[in-house]
This record gives structure tokens, C-alpha cells and sequence, in this order.
């Protein structure tokens, strides 16, 4: 009886070796595919997918064909620890994801001591890659760039006095506080500095008081959905103060919910999005795209997803290894100018994305997105 | 001054509706002891419901805006009552004599199942309404108020004040108040309770429908997870005004309104809920049983 229980037990491993000298490379997608993010989720969904089908075809990596694993993060940081403690299980080389700054983070230290390679494609929050975790990359860029750029808009614009208004979220406070410590060492006048709860419809009270204090130009560091009813509202109220937001805002649906009227002359932050992309390889790929799905992409956290896995297979090919030490040795220190769709991706040692690549956008009276100077 | 009046009327505005949610919740509470945590999903499908017909049917064009609206708002709140009783039938009535709190954990997982098969349909994208209503705004003193706001606010308030009048002054109205009193009794007094329940799973959501249908046409953004937010502030509103009375759940839903307003203008706006759920803990502790929770022979 013990000797048959032996025997199964060594079979048991035998098999479970088995099972992980793959005939595939696994790659983890970590993407919002439920929750309120689940548009971006989605797109990152589609274009991880199609990237990996035409590596596929052209013959997968290192001889083996690649699997996706896709896992939904809800956009909430508790299913993202799960979906990452999920990943992790599986024997995923890297992973893919994901887009809101606080959900990535409480999956960081699940992957780092997994020892997978972590390509996040929208957390922009600055300390993500301020922690010295070895295995965490991003193709995205970083609020402190963000803020920045939107403080230098802001001093252009002449304005007088100030409102910023945030939502308290990770990423949102973050870039808030950004600009408010530059705004602060210009000695420009900040009339108001408060956050408003996110996912509500009526933002009629803070209207009222952000009218109350009179500011010339407000700018707001949280989400389209928000940013949309805010547009509208403040339209309503008889209010037309100029508004400007942050790359969350950057989502062809703020028209939708705002309505053309009150969105335009709406300035905003953001990474190109992607029919403003300009290389004749983004150009293809976007057709490419639209060929499959029957839409252009509208996110450009998708395609920074896409990015994100184009630089993982590049590394594994690279390196001609799937080891994460191997993946990370190249990622920061071989690929240097990799022509992504999003324009030419480096890494420095934290992980974080080499070069500028916030833009402004103003939102034209027809609701289109128009790159500004 | 003028500030603390617009900001009274955003509340009142956003009250209404909490209010119109919270009727829900109470006539079921009063009637099964049951909260129906699947209420605010039924007010996010009246809410789609609602888009559908109109993008549809546009019956604004053919039978002008008012015609229009009123039969697309019965349209909705029809077929809102319809999916309230289907839920009845499905999720609660087979547990009716189980603990209750299998019946918690059943609603919850009607919720759940509502709210996911919503976005299965729809996608998860936040789906806006097309603008029907007039953007126009009265000018009151140095007040400005959307028209459309005080049409949210009255078309609520009638609704309430006909449901009111319907429990308090009709047969069947005596009837839910009878069985919420005692099922037993009411039933040896010859009442069918079960068809009470369904009129109560009917009435409730068609009024939760047409807060949705409102949300919609006003706010014009709406999602398939907005139930949770206004479905938490509607079951506060109707605890705050003393759950199981339905007068009580108007009044706990102007009040939470204005309070989050007013905390919102004059605290922080980052801590309006922290101040209407601190309002929430003052009143339960002087009055457990809600503001007008009291006269508990009186509850439907």
C-alpha cells in the first residue's frame, strides 16, 4: 500500500515536470477586462492578442508558438492580486499589465517574488519604479513628466488664478500633488486644491464651489467619465471656465458624455494617440488592426500594451532565453531605440520608459482630438 | 447666501432621486424584512432599458417631446416591474420560509448576475443618451437652475407623493400595509400575501426604473455599475428616514441630498460621504429606529 502510494506520488511529479517543460511560451495579460476601466481593458486585450497571433505566424519565439493567458483585474486592486497570484501559478515568462497606477501596484511584489517580468502600460503613478523592484518595467510614462508638461501649460495659458481638482485616486492625487509643488515653487496663485468622488453623476455641488472661488483655468487630474460630466455641468451651470485634464481623460467617449458644445476648446495631456502615431510601422499596424476588429484602436493604452508585449518578445528573442533575469538584463541593457508604435522605447535602470512623450491635445468644435503644437 | 441656495437645490435635486430609489428598498423591507440588494441594479436597467427605447423607438420625434417621454417613462417602468417580479418569483419566493439570510445572499447574487449580464449585452463602455431635453436654465435672482432639474425634482416628488397616496388610501393599499404588519393575520383576514409581495416587487422597481430613466436623460452618462452607488445611498436614505416607512424614505433621501451638498460646499468634497454617513451614525444613535421609524404599526 505505501509502495503504491510512492508510486503515485513520483508519478505525480513526473507529471507536474512535465507540465512545466512547456511546448508554448506563456505570456500573462494583467488588463481591466471588467470595472470601470473596462474599455482600455479591453483594447489592451485586442491588441496583445492579434500581436501575439502574428508573431505566431511568423513562426512564435525561440521555435515555440506563444499563449497569452489573460487574466481580468477588475480594475480593482483585490482581483489584481488575485489575477496576478493566478499568473503566477501558471508559468507565465512575463507579464503584460496593467493600466490604473494603484491596481498595479498591489500586484508588483507578487510578480517580483514570483521573479516574472511586469511590463505595465498606463501606471504613470512616480513611485511604482521608485522602490528598486528588479523586475518591473513600463512602457507608459511617469506623472512627474506629466506634471510638467502640465504646469508648463498652464504658465503658457497666463492664467491667473488656479483651481486644480483631483479625485483621490493613486494616480490622480499623485499628478495633482505634481503640479501643485511646481505651481507652489512658481509662486503661481492656487485658489483651490480638493478632490471630488469618483463614479457619481452629479458634480453640480463642487461646480458651485469651484465657481465660488473663481478660478481662471481649471485642471483636473482624474478620469474621462468624470471629466465629461464636469464639461457638461459646468455648461448647464452657465459656467465656461476653461478646463484642462490629464492623459486619463485622453478617451474618445468625454465628447460622448460631454456633448461636442461643451467639450470643445477642452485641452488635455496626453502620450500621441494612435492616428497620430507617425511611423510607417504604427501607420500598418493600426490597419492591421482595424482589418481585424472593424475599428481602429481608440486607446493608446492598448497599443502601449502592444508595445509592452513587443518589447518582451523582442527581449526573449533578444536573449534567446525566457529566464526573467535574462529578459530584464536585455531590457535594460541591450534595447536601446526599439521602434515601438508609441515611438522609440528605451529602459533606464528603474524600469521606467526613456524620452518625452506627453503631447497637449485640444478637443475642436467637430470633437475630434487635434495634436497641438 | 447665494451659494447655499444652489447648493440646496443641487441636494434637493439629487435627493429626489435617492428617494425614488429608497422606496424601494423600504416597501420591500417593510413587507418581507428582506433588503433586496438587487434594487439598484433594476434602477440601472431602467436606466438602459430606457436608452434602448429612446435610440430605438425615438417616439420624442413622432409624438413630441412631452408625449414621447411619457410613454417611453410607462414603457420603462413596465417592463422594470416586469423584470422586479421575475426576480420575485426567482430569487426570493423560493426561499421564503429558509433563513433569512439565505435570502441576503440570494439577493446578492441576483445582483451580481443583473449587473454582469448587463454588461454581456452592452459592453462594459459607458453609454451615453442622446440629448433630448432642453439645456436651458431659469434665472432665479442670482440662482441659476436647469430647467430639466426641476422636472427631475417634481416628476420624483408626484411620483412619491402617488405612491403614498396609493398605500394610505386604496383597498390594495391596505392591503401591503396589512400583511407588512403581520402576513399572518393578513392572511387569515383573507389577503394573499403572495400577490402582495409581487405588487410590492412591482411597484418598487417600476419607481427604481424610472429613477434610472431620469439619471439617464438628465446626467446623460450612465454605466452598468452605477446601481452600486446610488442603490448604497438609496439603502442609506431609507435606514436615515427609518426603514420600512415610505415617508420616511423621501424625507431620508432630500436630507441625505443636502447634507452631502452642503458638506460638499462648505467641509471638503472629498469627505461628503464620510459627512452624510456620520449624519447617518448621529441619527441611529439618538433614534435606532430611523427618523420616522417609529409608529411601527403604520409600516409598509
Amino acid at each position: 500500500m505505501n509502495g503504491l502510494l510512492r508510486n503515485l506520488g513520483a508519478a505525480a511529479l513526473a507529471l507536474a515536470v512535465a507540465g512545466c517543460t512547456q511546448d508554448t511560451v506563456k505570456i500573462g495579460l494583467m488588463a481591466p477586462l471588467t470595472g470601470s476601466w473596462a474599455s482600455e481593458g479591453q483594447e489592451m486585450k485586442r491588441n496583445v492578442e492579434l500581436l501575439a497571433a502574428e508573431q505566431n505566424e511568423k513562426g512564435g519565439l525561440l521555435g515555440k508558438k506563444i499563449e497569452v493567458l489573460v487574466e481580468d483585474d477588475g480594475g480593482d486592486p483585490r482581483t489584481a492580486s488575485l489575477a496576478a497570484q493566478r499568473l503566477a501559478t501558471k508559468g507565465v515568462v512575463a507579464v503584460i499589465g496593467t493600466y490604473g497606477s494603484a491596481v498595479t501596484e498591489a500586484t508588483q511584489n507578487i510578480y517580483d517574488e514570483a521573479r516574472i517580468v511586469q511590463v505595465a502600460n498606463g501606471s504613470t503613478a512616480v513611485r511604482l519604479t521608485e522602490k528598486g523592484l528588479e523586475y518591473f518595467f513600463r512602457t507608459c510614462p511617469r506623472d512627474d513628466e506629466q506634471g510638467r508638461v502640465g504646469a508648463a501649460i498652464l504658465e503658457k495659458a497666463q492664467a491667473g488664478k488656479i483651481a486644480i481638482l483631483h479625485d483621490n485616486s493613486a494616480y490622480a492625487k499623485g499628478l495633482a500633488d505634481e503640479i501643485k509643488a511646481l505651481l507652489d515653487a512658481k509662486k503661481a496663485s492656487l485658489v483651490f486644491f480638493d478632490a471630488l468622488t469618483p463614479k457619481e453623476q452629479d458634480y453640480s455641488s463642487i461646480l458651485t464651489k469651484l465657481k465660488a472661488a473663481g478660478p481662471d483655468v481649471v485642471f483636473f487630474t482624474g478620469y474621462y467619465p468624470e471629466a465629461g460630466l464636469l464639461l457638461k455641468q459646468s455648461r448647464q451651470m452657465g459656467w465656461n471656465v476653461p478646463f484642462i485634464g490629464g492623459d486619463a481623460i485622453n478617451n474618445p467617449d468625454l465628447v460622448k458624455i460631454a456633448g461636442k458644445e461643451a467639450a470643445a476648446g477642452f485641452r488635455f495631456l496626453s502620450p500621441p494617440v494612435p492616428k497620430d502615431l507617425d511611423t510607417a510601422e504604427a501607420k500598418a499596424y493600426v490597419a492591421a488592426y482595424q482589418k481585424k476588429y472593424g475599428e481602429p484602436p481608440s486607446s493608446i493604452y492598448g497599443v502601449l500594451a502592444g508595445d509592452g508585449f513587443r518589447v518582451v518578445a523582442k527581449a526573449i528573442e533578444g536573449a534567446k532565453s525566457t529566464k526573467a533575469d535574462a529578459i530584464r538584463d536585455y531590457l535594460t541593457g541591450s534595447l536601446k531605440d526599439f521602434p515601438g508604435f508609441t515611438g522609440k522605447i528605451s529602459f533606464n535602470g528603474k524600469g521606467d520608459r526613456v524620452g518625452e512623450l506627453y503631447r497637449v491635445y485640444e478637443v475642436d468644435a467637430n470633437g475630434g482630438f487635434v495634436l497641438q503644437p | 447666501m447665494e451659494q447655499l441656495l444652489q447648493q440646496l437645490t443641487n441636494g434637493l435635486a439629487v435627493g429626489s432621486i435617492y428617494a425614488l430609489i429608497a422606496l424601494g428598498y423600504t416597501m420591500v423591507y417593510g413587507v418581507l424584512r428582506l433588503i433586496n440588494f438587487a434594487h439598484g441594479d433594476l434602477f440601472t436597467y431602467g436606466a438602459y432599458l430606457g436608452l434602448t427605447l429612446l435610440a430605438s423607438l425615438a417616439l420624442q420625434d413622432r409624438l413630441g417631446l412631452a408625449a414621447g417621454l411619457l410613454l417611453l417613462a410607462l414603457m420603462v417602468m413596465g417592463l422594470v416591474a416586469v423584470l422586479g417580479a421575475i426576480l420575485e418569483r426567482a430569487a426570493y419566493r423560493p426561499l421564503r420560509e429558509s433563513p433569512r439570510l439565505s435570502a441576503v445572499v440570494s439577493a446578492l447574487g441576483a445582483s451580481i448576475f443583473l449587473q454582469n449580464a448587463l454588461m454581456l449585452v452592452y459592453g462594459a463602455r459607458y453609454q451615453v443618451y442622446p440629448d433630448v431635453l432642453p439645456q436651458t436654465a431659469v434665472a432665479l435672482g442670482g440662482l441659476r437652475i436647469p430647467i430639466v432639474r426641476i422636472a427631475v425634482f417634481l416628476v420624483s416628488v408626484g411620483m412619491m407623493a402617488a405612491l403614498y397616496l396609493f398605500v394610505q388610501k386604496t383597498k390594495v393599499g391596505t392591503a401591503i400595509r396589512a400583511a407588512a404588519i403581520d402576513q399572518d393575520a393578513a392572511r387569515l383576514m383573507g389577503i394573499d400575501v403572495n400577490r402582495v409581495v409581487l405588487l410590492v416587487f412591482v411597484l418598487g422597481p417600476a419607481l427604481g426604473g424610472a429613477a434610472g430613466l431620469l439619471v439617464g436623460l438628465y446626467y446623460g452618462q450612465i454605466s452598468f455599475t452605477m446601481g452600486w452607488v446610488y442603490g448604497m445611498k438609496a439603502f442609506t436614505a431609507a435606514i436615515l428616514g427609518g426603514i420600512g416607512n415610505i415617508p420616511g424614505a423621501m424625507l431620508g433621501g432630500l436630507l441625505l441630498g443636502v447634507v452631502e451638498a452642503l458638506g460638499a460646499a462648505y467641509l471638503s468634497h472629498s469627505w461628503k460621504d464620510g459627512i452624510a454617513f456620520a449624519v447617518l451614525i448621529l441619527v441611529l444613535i439618538f433614534r435606532p429606529s430611523g427618523l420616522l421609524g417609529e409608529r411601527v404599526a403604520e409600516k409598509v
